[in-house]
């Protein structure tokens, strides 16, 4: 006795429903989608409303434009490549084992679940819980289980719903479908049509050796579909694990709110296909395609790969607030990079450490408030020129480096830029100095400390320091002359 | 007869409906203080800055404002506590900061934009950003301390934030139990301030080599109903008599090198 047992989920109006995914708004609407190069576009798939309103297969743009109400929108190729990964993905939630299948307007994937009772319970079981995790994922599909092969896809493909084959009765429940499931060549079509056979119970029920006699080896093997009884030689898929989402906006996006709708969906999606491999998203790649061709890129990486939606779609919304688009915006591709979310040690004596996921969304607003780089730790060089450092991104957990001493130095306050002053000097001593509104004679200055280097460099210096304390107000300045330029600035105040 | 305590219930009694308790003490929050990591500063706060309040450190330039914050973020940050430096001016320098002992890498440091730099017309001046910079990071929470250093920014500008703003800070300083420590020229945060230390240039030190400085510091305000305010100000009322002067310290900020030339 066979031990396989199949399910088919079957997409039809595939094109439709990669489109509509990610617009759910528009279900309920006659909506129509359009295939082919302008000005020879045609209709190629539809939905029920559109189909009840008279909209039918081939119908041209013109047509289709005199149905009042009628939505149309235009057939992409990239939205359904993404939705087919979605349903891949949806269906290795419950078999490692899948055949995808396809034609040109609809999607199957069959699915070995021969031994999976005791983790999801009978097949009919199995075959609502897979509905339920397709409609999840925004598709419309029906799903059939036999222990047939062909008999599962026929069974979908013909009826919607669920529908579960009991173990030899393949034949019984196909009798009823029509010839056209079969998709036979349009010669053999009407060969069998003129014979009077209609339904595939009628070819099923033709003798085998007669048949081979008038169709050949094609009319046993549609003979044997018809009857539920062709093997079937199952070659598994090999779904790779990519997060990746992509939409194609009708008209150009100019407002980026209206963007957000979009991209929250998406991210939605994203976060959810993670989670189903029990991972988070811990870095979105953001490719926005613009009106003219260019490209906008953005980058969101928050400090714990989350799977938060609304955390998320914050960063993403600071992200464009900060880098706005040059022109409108035609298609959102978000190409996802999936981590471990983070598990962190709470600790009674631990200190108060802010928490990551606000953190990122304060860092990140800050950045948008005052520049990308004017936000973070510094990070001294190991130069010996002055104010020899950079900026690096703040994050929490840096290793600890312990600094014992910690006495407390006069610090100094930097003028960025320095301040150009006129310097007055007397024995190769400056005595006072100009600031260009003021004098100010100077009462002690200790100095020269002249410092020079990178002279092999773009960036050499070569300069006397003076460390100079004012009469009139009880000040102490850094006064720099840069021998290079021989020019006098003001760089620092001591405090 | 009846006695004191009876007596002052009786007055309390007839007096409930205007004046609740009228004869008994408030209570008195004691706030918790971290220290500054400078043993005069900290002698004179008793025990160092109030956490979860708003402390004002004025005076001029050259008045040790800077060394003395700096002095509290490297305690704050030797803690393992993460602390902000929000910068009007962008005139903190890494390097002191670092020889101050200031860890750096869990110091956020945010730069405000000059008017030259701002790009994209985006309207908010320096002070204005610096200002937002401090909500944000209160909101946020988890930061140990942040100091809004106004130290270069002219006092009637300073005196310009409302002190609706300053109330907000006070408040949101409390719940995320930060220290946000206003450096300034003068004092701006008024009642909102827990304390207000003013800092005053005393004399240089060193012949031929700058080697630091002597400052003076003076508490000029601590906030009624603190234990700590009063106990301080009763032991520097016994030290200064009856001249009713605000308690006061001296301390000296040596230069980085004079320092290691010592040590």
């Amino acid at each position: 006795m066979s031990h396989e047992l199949y399910a088919c989920l079957y997409a039809c109006e595939f094109p439709l429903q990669a489109l509509l995914r990610l617009r759910p708004e528009l279900r309920g609407n006659p909506v129509a989608v359009l295939s082919g190069r302008p000005p020879l576009e045609m209709i190629c798939s539809m939905n029920r409303a559109a189909r009840l309103r008279g909209v039918a297969l081939g119908m041209t743009r013109v047509e289709a434009e005199a149905i009042q109400g009628l939505r149309l929108l235009c057939r992409s190729m990239e939205c359904e490549i993404a939705a087919r990964e979605v349903l891949l993905e949806c269906a290795a939630n419950f078999s490692p084992r899948i055949e995808v299948t396809g034609g040109e307007t609809w999607c199957a994937c069959l699915l070995d679940i021969a031994g999976t009772e005791r983790l999801f319970g009978p097949p009919a079981e199995v075959a609502h819980r897979m509905r339920e995790a397709l409609a999840g994922a925004g598709f419309r599909a029906s799903v059939a289980v036999s222990a047939n092969f062909h008999a599962a896809l026929l069974k979908a493909s013909a009826s919607g719903g669920v529908t579960v084959i009991a173990r030899g009765q393949e034949a019984a429940a196909l009798e009823n479908l029509p010839l056209d499931a079969l998709n036979l060549p349009q010669m053999q079509a009407e060969t069998l049509a003129i014979w009077g056979i209609r339904l595939l119970g009628e070819l099923a029920a033709l003798p085998a050796v007669e048949l081979i006699a008038r169709l050949g080896q094609d009319g046993k093997r549609w003979r044997d579909i018809a009857s539920g009884t062709l093997p079937h030689q199952f070659q598994p898929a090999e779904p790779q694990f990519s997060l990746r989402e992509f939409c194609e906006f009708e008209s150009a996006v100019e407002q980026a709110d209206s963007l957000l709708f979009v991209a929250a969906r998406m991210i939605d999606s994203l976060a959810t296909r993670a989670a189903g491999h029990a991972l988070s998203l811990a870095l979105l790649n953001i490719t926005l395609r613009l009106e003219g061709g260019k490209s906008h890129q953005l980058t969101l990486r928050p400090a714990l790969p989350s799977t938060d939606r609304k955390f998320l779609l914050k960063l993403l919304q600071i992200e464009l607030a900060a880098h706005p688009t040059p022109a409108a915006i035609v298609a959102l591709t978000i190409a996802a990079e999936a981590g471990h979310a983070g598990t962190v040690q709470l600790g009674l004596f631990l200190p108060q450490l802010p928490e990551p996921s606000r953190l990122d969304v304060t860092l990140a607003r800050l950045k948008a408030l005052v520049g990308e780089d004017r936000v973070g730790s510094p990070v001294l060089e190991d130069a010996r020129s002055a104010d020899a450092f950079h900026m690096e991104a703040f994050a929490l957990g840096a290793p600890d480096r312990a600094i014992t001493d910690r006495r407390p130095r006069i610090a100094l306050r930097r003028l960025r830029p320095p301040y150009p002053v006129r310097v007055f000097c007397s024995d190769q001593k400056p005595v006072s100095f100009h600031d260009g509104h003021q004098s100010y004679s100077i009462a002690v200055a200790y100095g020269p400390w002249r410092t020079s280097g990178c002279w092999w460099a773009p960036g050499d210096w070569d300069r006397d320091e003076w460390d100079v304390l004012i009469t009139q107000e009880q000040r102490a300045h850094l006064l720099v002359n840069d021998r290079r330029q021989n020019r006098w600035q003001l760089e620092a105040v001591y405090d | 007869m009846p006695s004191a305590n009876a007596l002052r219930l009786q007055i309390e009694r007839t007096l409930e409906s205007r004046f609740p308790a009228a004869l008994s003490p408030m209570p008195q929050t004691v706030r918790e203080t971290a220290a500054v990591g400078i043993a005069e500063i900290d002698s004179l706060l008793s025990g160092g800055f109030p956490v979860g309040a708003i402390s004002e450190i004025t005076g001029p330039a050259t008045s040790g404002r800077t060394c003395l914050a700096l002095a509290f973020i490297a305690e704050r940050t030797s803690e393992g506590k993460v602390c902000a430096w929000i910068d009007v001016n962008d005139a903190l320098d890494p390097e002191s900061a670092a020889a101050n002992g200031v860890q750096l890498w869990r110091l956020l440091w945010v730069r405000c934009k000059s008017k030259a730099e701002r790009a994209n017309g985006k309207p908010w001046s320096r002070l204005e950003q610096a200002l937002r910079a401090v909500d944000l990071l209160l909101q946020a929470g988890g930061f140990a301390a942040i100091v809004l250093d106004m130290g270069d920014i002219a006092a009637e500008h300073g005196r310009r934030v409302p002190l609706a703003t300053w109330y907000r800070f006070r408040q949101a300083a409390e719940q995320s139990r930060c220290c946000l420590v206003v450096l300034g020229s003068d004092a701006y945060a008024q009642s909102s301030a827990e304390i207000v230390l003013e800092c005053a240039p005393r004399e240089a030190r060193g012949r031929t080599v700058f080697e630091g400085y002597a400052f003076d510091v003076q508490l000029k305000r601590q906030r009624a109903g603190s234990a700590n305010a009063s106990v301080n100000r009763s032991a520097m009322g016994s030290a200064m008599g009856a001249m009713r002067k605000p308690a006061a310290s001296i301390w000296t900020a040596p230069n980085a090198w004079a320092t290691g030339a010592t040590a």
